[in-house]
């Protein structure tokens, strides 16, 4: 009689290949692995980021339409911008009374050099803003002589009307895409404050 | 062993019997349960060649004896298990142990007791969303629909900017778990929705506690897990396809879902989203530019069987969102304007252009799974996953910069982690688990606006363990611990002014590494060891009562808002700051949840108090004047926090007797059944903050809000059913004083000191909603026709960050028609 060689096999339902699925992990795992570490990024270097729309100065320049020679220039300049330092406000010349000026603002970023003169880009979207000018001094009239693209007053250019001797406070506002036509109110007028500066205005 | 004197014998009967072949091979082995490899007693064996079946023993043996070599299919069935069918090979005897999925009844979801209780086996304070209230809200956003929820409200930044509020907490102290994964989606910041398509959740539960270990150990407000259709293994094709309109935003919703399931284990998941909507109205006016747009695409193949298992996911998320035109001020002066003008300062005429200012978030992710069972052990997966999310912010600009983003970051982020469950004993369950964080963010300096957020890379590793164990029928314990180490390295310009201004030129001059006309480089880079743990037990008093107490701790580390937080926020006109030197917050909150479920009535109530240490938040600490004008300064701060509050949430159900269709035919007489008529559904949360540190209350908690629900079942006609709903808010009347004054310049030239009133809150109100839904008998459809805020009720709600410009949204009407297939 043949002997016949036979072995019990122990199998389980599942004939898996623990080694096959062994390295199949290894396989997967460092794939993983080496997709995990590199992450798609540039690894320049930070660049720093000089805001160009920071408005850190309001200058408005009155000239005296009989004396040249006369002019008066207030000056708002925050030169950080956002940071905690105060705006330093700086008046330089004489207002007299009972006279006319003729005025100009400007708004600019002194942040960076060259500074950039915003107020070109203020006259260019003129339909979107406006200046405005408050004061508490009775007797001074402030009337705006310049228009917008529809007609509309923008307050770039104005004239100033003196009245007697006073001391006061003047407000230049410049609105954002404010309500067009307006009363000319800071109420009325809406939209959003990009600039709000006050001085003390002496009429001498 | 004995085998070959078999042998022996076999070869010596063929003699006898001149058989060619020798059928005497016996197949034998014993029938075991795959979890915790017990016998299982009377297994049938079916052999499908013999037609016969055996029986298992007690010790789970079976004895085939008889066979011919050839091949056999087996066919093996238990009550309780999945049959298992196979084909074996017997050229000779053979040995086989076959195991069989034996619990498979207690992994349903359908559960005996009511579905909204969930988690008999945990101890934390939780509640799930159905698939049916899911679909109510496919039109809405995820923060919408959570906030049905008792405990859970709603921080709005306008109607389509929705982020969950749980226990009083949000943010970064909520985690929001999509499938398994964890969300990175810039979640820090106040006016950042949750990146999701809710129409990919089949199921949501919101875990209102730090228990949920396995996704984190921060999120010391709660987690929220949104969980997609299961994975069914027959060959069948199911989804949904739902399409919605409504009256107030004049747009609407299409979305479908399809799951294509096969036996053999294969599936494909797809669900698509279009969503558009133009602006919103409040009862008096149009809220000008609060339209939006939302795209989501979700797919997913995979192979799942109950062993082992394989699935690759992408999901899109791309939304445009119009802000509140009238909420983006100047300066502190537009803010008292507002405040005092009662409505909209910009109000214009309906449209669906969505402009300046807005948000524009992608959401990419992708994600690959793995699992395997191990018989007689428990189960092992892995995860891996990687999520790109692009926000980008449009304020109003001037010049050449109009139409660029003022915000433009991209995040970047994987996650690999691995997690073991081992079932096998008897009343125990063990859950490890450890996962890796990769975190990039990028903001694009393109924008020319001073980064709000910084370039930094963070990392983070954890690993957990946590234990459930049932000692009788009565008790479940549970327990766990995680462990994480995060790290977190900016690149940072601070304004040199600002930098001083704060002490850091002192207290971090190790960062400082160059500087750059005004500004100042920095380096910050901090370490966090973050620990959690989580123990509870629940007492089951019997089938209808059940009280748990759950102990939760949690540390959360600093998020990076908080961290470097340095810019002008043009919603409120403020100027908000982080704080470097931050430590972690640490939770200490103990929940406890009594359920009973008495005949018709069904209530849980839910009381907890959390005690959060070095608690981050933003308080007032003066004010600043720029060239644009005064603004105040908020800046992040620690100071200890006490939460405690109540959640109760009861249903009574009143049924009628209706005649059945069957006849009793041997008494001749109807038969009756019991149908449910009306339903009764009732939530009350309070929440009751304070600040110990500063003995004054906590800003920005919910009010309390009483929701009430009535639901007149096959009102007049089948399968018609009639909904009222009343939400009840009430004045939130504690809350910090963070009124500032400033000077205002009138139009009569004066500078007027004005204060600005940002604390007040808005009065109580009172909304009704009613609806109207119809299940179609045979096409699986049904109809919804709802309105919200029927009575066009006007109102302001205190945890809506425009509140201070613009009344709520007023009524709404909404046509659903939902297919189900």
């Amino acid at each position: 009689m043949k002997t016949m060689k036979t072995t019990t096999k122990m199998t389980t339902i599942k004939t898996t290949n623990k080694m096959k699925t062994m390295k199949k992990s290894i396989q997967a795992l460092s794939l993983v692995a080496v997709l995990f570490m590199t992450s798609c990024t540039d690894d320049d270097a930070v660049t720093i980021i000089n805001e160009e729309e920071l408005i850190t100065t309001v200058e408005l320049e009155l000239t005296n339409t009989a004396d040249a020679t006369n002019v008066v220039l207030f000056k708002s300049v925050d030169i950080d911008g956002e940071g905690p330092d105060d705006p330093i406000i700086t008046v330089t010349g004489t207002v007299n009374a009972s006279s006319t000026y003729l005025g100009e603002v400007r708004f600019l970023n002194e942040s960076i050099a060259p500074s950039e003169d915003i107020t070109e880009e203020v006259i260019e979207e003129s339909n979107d803003h406006e200046v405005f000018y408050t004061t508490s001094i009775t007797g001074l009239t402030i009337t705006k002589t310049d228009v917008d693209a529809n007609g509309n007053p923008l307050g770039v250019l104005s004239s100033f009307q003196t009245g007697a001797i006073g001391t006061g406070i003047l407000t230049v506002v410049l609105r954002h895409e404010p309500i067009k036509p307006n009363d000319n109110t800071l109420i009325g007028a809406g939209g959003e404050t990009d600039a709000e500066v006050s001085f003390t205005f002496e009429v001498e | 062993m004995f085998t070959k004197q078999l042998v022996v014998i076999a070869v010596f009967l063929s003699f006898c019997f001149s058989n060619a072949q020798e059928c005497n091979l016996v197949l034998k082995g014993k029938i075991l349960d795959f979890h915790d490899s017990k016998a299982l007693e009377f297994a049938q064996i079916y052999v499908a060649q013999l037609q016969k079946t055996y029986i298992s023993k007690a010790d789970g043996s079976y004895e085939i004896s008889g066979l011919c070599p050839g091949t056999y299919e087996i066919s093996v069935s238990h009550y309780d298990c999945e049959t298992k069918k196979t084909k074996l090979e017997i050229a000779q005897n053979r040995t086989l142990h076959i195991f069989l999925e034996h619990h498979i009844s207690e992994l349903e979801t359908v559960k005996v007791l009511a579905d909204v209780h969930d988690n008999h086996a945990s101890t934390q304070s939780s509640t799930r969303i159905k698939a049916e209230k899911i679909q109510q809200y496919s039109g809405a956003s995820l923060g919408d629909a959570l906030a049905t929820v008792p405990g859970v409200t709603s921080l709005k930044t306008g109607n389509s900017v929705v982020k969950p509020i749980v226990h009083g907490l949000y943010g970064s102290r909520v985690a929001i778990v999509n499938d398994g994964l964890r969300q990175q989606d810039q979640e820090w910041g106040i006016e950042h929705a949750p990146n999701i398509d809710i129409n990919t959740a089949s199921n949501i539960q919101i875990i209102k506690g730090a228990s949920a270990l396995r996704y984190g150990g921060d999120a010391i407000g709660g987690t929220i897990l949104i969980e997609p259709a299961r994975v069914i293994s027959k060959d069948t094709l199911r989804g949904h396809a739902i399409i919605q309109g409504q009256t107030n935003g004049r747009g609407g919703s299409a979305t479908t879902t399809i799951n294509n399931y096969r036996a053999s284990g294969w599936y494909q998941q797809a669900t698509l989203t279009y969503k558009k909507l133009g602006d919103f109205e409040a009862p008096d006016y149009v809220l000008s530019n609060t339209g939006s747009e939302t795209t989501a695409v979700n797919l997913g193949v995979g192979f799942k069987t109950f062993e082992y298992g394989a699935s690759a996911k992408y999901s899109f998320y791309n939304s445009e969102i119009g802000i509140l035109r009238a909420s983006h001020i100047g300066n502190a002066s537009d803010l008292v304007r507002s405040i005092n003008s009662g409505q909209p300062l910009i109000i214009n005429d309906f449209t669906y252009d969505i402009d300046a200012p807005k948000q524009q978030v992608a959401h990419h992710g992708l994600q690959f799974n793995a699992f395997k069972r191990f018989a007689g052990l428990g189960k092992l997966s892995m995860d891996y996953s990687f999520q790109f999310n692009n926000r980008k912010e449009f304020d109003i600009r001037r010049g050449a910069n109009a139409g660029l983003a003022s915000l433009d970051i991209d995040l970047q982020t994987q996650n690999i982690s691995i997690y073991g469950m081992a079932d096998a004993f008897e009343n125990t369950t063990y859950e490890a688990g450890i996962d890796f964080m990769n975190q990039v963010n990028r903001p694009n300096a393109a924008t020319g606006v001073r980064r709000l957020i910084p370039d930094y890379d963070a990392y983070k590793v954890g690993a957990f363990a946590s234990v459930t164990h049932e000692p009788s029928e009565k008790w479940v314990l549970d327990a766990g611990l995680r462990y994480d180490r995060y790290a977190i390295n900016a690149t940072k310009f601070y304004l040199q002014s600002r930098w001083e201004d704060l002490g850091y030129d002192e207290q971090f001059a190790a960062f400082e590494i160059g500087r750059e006309g005004n500004q100042i480089k920095t380096q910050p880079d901090f370490q966090y060891d973050l620990f959690a743990f989580t123990a509870g037990a629940k007492y089951l008093f019997d089938t209808h009562y059940d009280l748990a107490i759950n102990l939760s701790s949690a540390n959360r580390a600093p998020n990076p808002s908080e961290l470097f937080s340095d810019g002008l926020h043009h919603a409120l006109a403020t100027i908000e700051l982080g704080r470097l030197d931050l430590k972690k917050e640490q939770s200490y909150k103990v929940n406890a949840t009594f359920h009973g479920n008495e005949g018709d009535l069904d209530f849980e109530i839910n009381p907890y108090i959390n005690f959060v240490n070095d608690f981050i938040q933003l308080v007032p600490t003066g004010l600043e004047t720029t060239i644009r004008g005064a603004f105040p300064v908020f800046q992040y701060e620690q100071i200890n926090a006490r939460l405690y509050g109540i959640d109760l949430h009861a249903t009574y159900d009143f049924y009628t007797k209706k005649p059945a269709e069957e006849i009793n035919t041997r008494l001749d007489e109807s038969l009756y059944k019991t149908v449910k008529l009306l339903s009764l559904e009732t939530n009350l949360s309070y929440i009751h903050g304070t600040s110990t540190t500063a003995d004054e209350p906590l800003i920005d908690m919910p009010p309390a809000q009483f929701q009430t629900q009535l639901t007149w079942y096959n009102a007049l006609v089948d399968r018609l059913d009639f909904k009222l709903a009343n939400q009840a808010v009430f004045q939130q009347n504690r809350f910090p004083d963070n009124n500032y004054d400033v000077s205002i310049p009138d139009d009569q030239g004066q500078l007027i000191t004005s204060t600005v009133d940002i604390s007040s809150t808005p009065a109580a109100y009172s909304l009704w909603n009613v609806g109207l839904s119809y299940a179609f008998a045979k096409a699986n459809t049904k109809i919804n026709l709802s309105s919200n805020n029927l009575f066009h009720t006007q109102y302001r709600n205190y945890l809506n960050r425009q509140r201070f410009y613009a009344d709520e949204v007023g009524r709404d009407i909404q046509l659903q028609i939902i297919y189900n297939f």
